[in-house]
């Protein structure tokens, strides 16, 4: 504290000693600036009286005889003036001439002055800043010191920097993606924050899109599949790209190692989240009342919207079923390699949405109040097997309904939905059919509005009746159709 | 020890005082000849305003004596390169009087702390 005070006694001696040389200095121009201005008004009446000296043959007037007497005397050749050039020269000439010598010397003494004029304005600045510099040095005007104390120097980086996107995909990836940004020393940190912004801007940008897409079709019933094929892979790229932007904002693990696992991305992710924005911003001031800050990593929770009052929860399984998803070609026989499920009842605790911090089951993309016992199929990947089997009958059967296009991230089976159709659909057209199955009629009880329905069936109640009982002892272990399943039940 | 030190340090002193007033002196000589310079320009320019038919005169002490117009042009014009020249000369002298003076200060620094230091032992064995 003694050390404090000193240095700060020894500059405020110091400021005050730069402040009185900087007042010498102002004072002395203005000294100077009030001696050229007396010139030239000297040179303004000279030039008036050269004017009117001319004006008559001869003057009356009183000659200053020696320091203290005058006598009158006449003033002749009044147009004849010698004038002093400077340096012991002198030259005769004209009135008019001489006052032409008169006007050269005026632009000299003006332009002097002019020059006087700029010192003292530079030093006036200069005042003012000193007095800046003081107040801040000595913390008088509520300057704060923000430090924050980085321990560790090096970059840190969970994974590798991030690289530009391929050509091929879609340009609004490569937007937000070519903008690097960079860990560690805050060298970047200005185009870090903005990056971050962008990405936020595009998430919503995606979100919305989502939105629009999901109130088409929020199950994997497309007819088409082509239609399917693209907007799965769209919808892929949009979770991919959603994920992408979270990941930028937050480091997980889990998604990197699923982003590995895309083929749509070369993108990798960064440990961005140790952006340490404030590190170039700090003032190095002594004496001023510092605040150490210290970055703490927070890893966000993003919530995407993935279509009617759902969120979805980047989790773990999620990614690993999409990977399953991908993998699997059309294969009626997923088997989910979940770990943790055992029943059917397993899949929906684990397929939850997180909302507001609870635990809700996924909610139907397809309920709606009129359709009261409408089951519709979760919309997640949840389980790829049954997607895969329902995907295949139900595609046939809406075909009358408009397409569908996958909107969440749930829904993107469609692609690996191979052409192949594996079970025959027996009347297709109809409005419906007898052998149309539901997801999970064993649990109607439990969560009734999680199972899947042909969108516009009327009269699936009725068959759900009929088929409950057939599909109750399903296993629970082991994936199998739906149409197996009834089969077996059949056969037993 | 002490004491041929402290002599040291009072003529190392002394010549680097002198130095300083040497190269003050042509500091000030060259500030005149600067003042003489611009104003031989302004004379210059006036005398080219003027005309042939004008009568130009040279103060010589008490006399005005009538000089010729172009005789006082180059007159001037002379004068002006001498004074420019003189300005030149002063300048190399300036800088030649500053590097002693550099030195002066060093060989004092170092004398002085080996007075200090001195000092320090003396006072020890005291």
């Amino acid at each position: 504290m003694a050390e404090k005070k000193e240095r700060e006694n020894i500059q405020r001696q110091d400021f005050s000693r730069l402040r009185e040389e900087q007042g010498k200095v102002v004072t002395g121009c203005q000294e100077q600036i009030q001696h050229w201005m007396k010139v030239e008004s000297d040179y303004d009446a000279l030039e008036q009286r050269l004017c009117s000296l001319p004006d008559k043959l001869s003057y009356d007037i009183m000659v200053p005889f020696g320091s203290l007497a005058f006598m009158p005397g006449n003033l002749v050749h009044t147009n004849e003036v010698t004038v002093l050039l400077g340096d012991n020269w002198f030259a005769k000439c004209s009135a008019k001439q001489a006052v032409n010598l008169v006007e050269h010397r005026k632009t000299h003494v003006k332009n002097i002055l002019e020059d006087l004029h700029k010192v003292v304005k530079n030093f006036e600045a200069r005042v003012g800043l000193t007095e800046n510099l003081e107040k801040l040095s000595t913390g008088k005007e509520g300057f704060v010191d923000i430090r924050e104390e980085v321990e560790n120097e090096e970059i840190f980086t969970k994974g590798k920097h991030r690289t530009a996107h391929k050509p091929f995909s879609k340009p609004k990836v490569q937007e937000v993606f070519e903008s690097d940004i960079e860990n560690g020393k805050g060298s970047k940190s200005s185009s870090g924050i903005l990056s971050e912004e962008e990405l936020w801007a595009r998430l919503d940008e995606l979100e919305a899109e989502e939105e629009m897409l999901d109130e088409h079709e929020r199950i994997s019933f497309n007819g088409n599949i082509n239609t399917e094929e693209a907007t799965s892979s769209s919808e892929e790229e949009k979770e991919d790209h959603i994920r992408q932007l979270t990941h930028v904002l937050h480091n997980k693990e889990d998604l990197h190692v699923s982003n590995e696992d895309s083929g749509l991305r070369d993108c990798q992710l960064n440990g961005a989240d140790q952006q340490h924005i404030d590190e170039n911003d700090n003032e190095e001031e002594n004496n001023i009342p510092t605040i150490y800050f210290s970055h703490t990593v927070e890893p966000k929770r993003v919530r995407i919207n993935t279509g009617k009052n759902t969120t979805l929860k980047f989790s773990e399984k999620k990614e690993e079923a999409k990977r399953k998803r991908k993998n699997s070609n059309g294969n009626g026989h997923n088997f989910h390699e979940l770990p943790k499920i055992k029943t059917p009842a397993d899949i929906y605790r684990v397929f939850v949405d997180v909302v507001n911090g609870e635990m809700v089951p996924r909610k139907s993309i397809l309920k709606s109040r009129s359709r009261e016992n409408s089951v519709c199929s979760d919309t997640s990947e949840s389980s790829a097997a049954e997607f895969d089997d329902r995907r295949g009958f139900l595609r046939s059967l809406s075909h009358d309904e408009a397409t569908y296009s996958d909107a969440s991230e749930g829904i993107l089976e469609e692609e690996e939905s191979s052409p192949s159709r594996p079970q025959p659909l027996p009347g297709a057209y109809e409005a419906f059919s007898g052998t149309v199955v539901e997801k999970d009629p064993v649990l109607p009880s439990t969560i009734p509005h999680l199972t899947i329905t042909p969108p516009g069936l009327p009269t699936i109640p009725e068959r759900k009746a009929e088929e409950i009982l057939p599909e109750k002892p399903k296993e629970p272990s082991k994936r199998v159709s739906k149409f197996k399943a009834a089969r077996m039940q059949q056969q037993k | 020890m002490a004491e041929t030190i402290q002599k040291k340090l009072q003529t190392e002193l002394e010549q680097y005082q002198q130095i300083q007033k040497d190269l003050s002196k042509t500091m000030s000589a060259r500030q005149k000849l600067e003042a003489q310079l611009t104003e031989n320009n302004i004379v210059k320019e006036e005398l080219d305003l003027l005309e042939a038919e004008n009568m130009v005169y040279k103060l010589i002490g008490p006399v005005l004596v009538k000089q010729d117009l172009e005789e006082a042009k180059s007159t001037v014009a002379k004068r002006l390169e001498y004074i420019t020249g003189e300005i030149k000369r002063y300048e190399s002298q300036m800088k030649e009087l500053e590097r002693k003076s550099d030195q002066r200060r060093e060989v004092l620094a170092a004398l002085q702390q080996e007075f200090q230091k001195s000092q320090n032992k003396t006072a020890v064995k005291i």
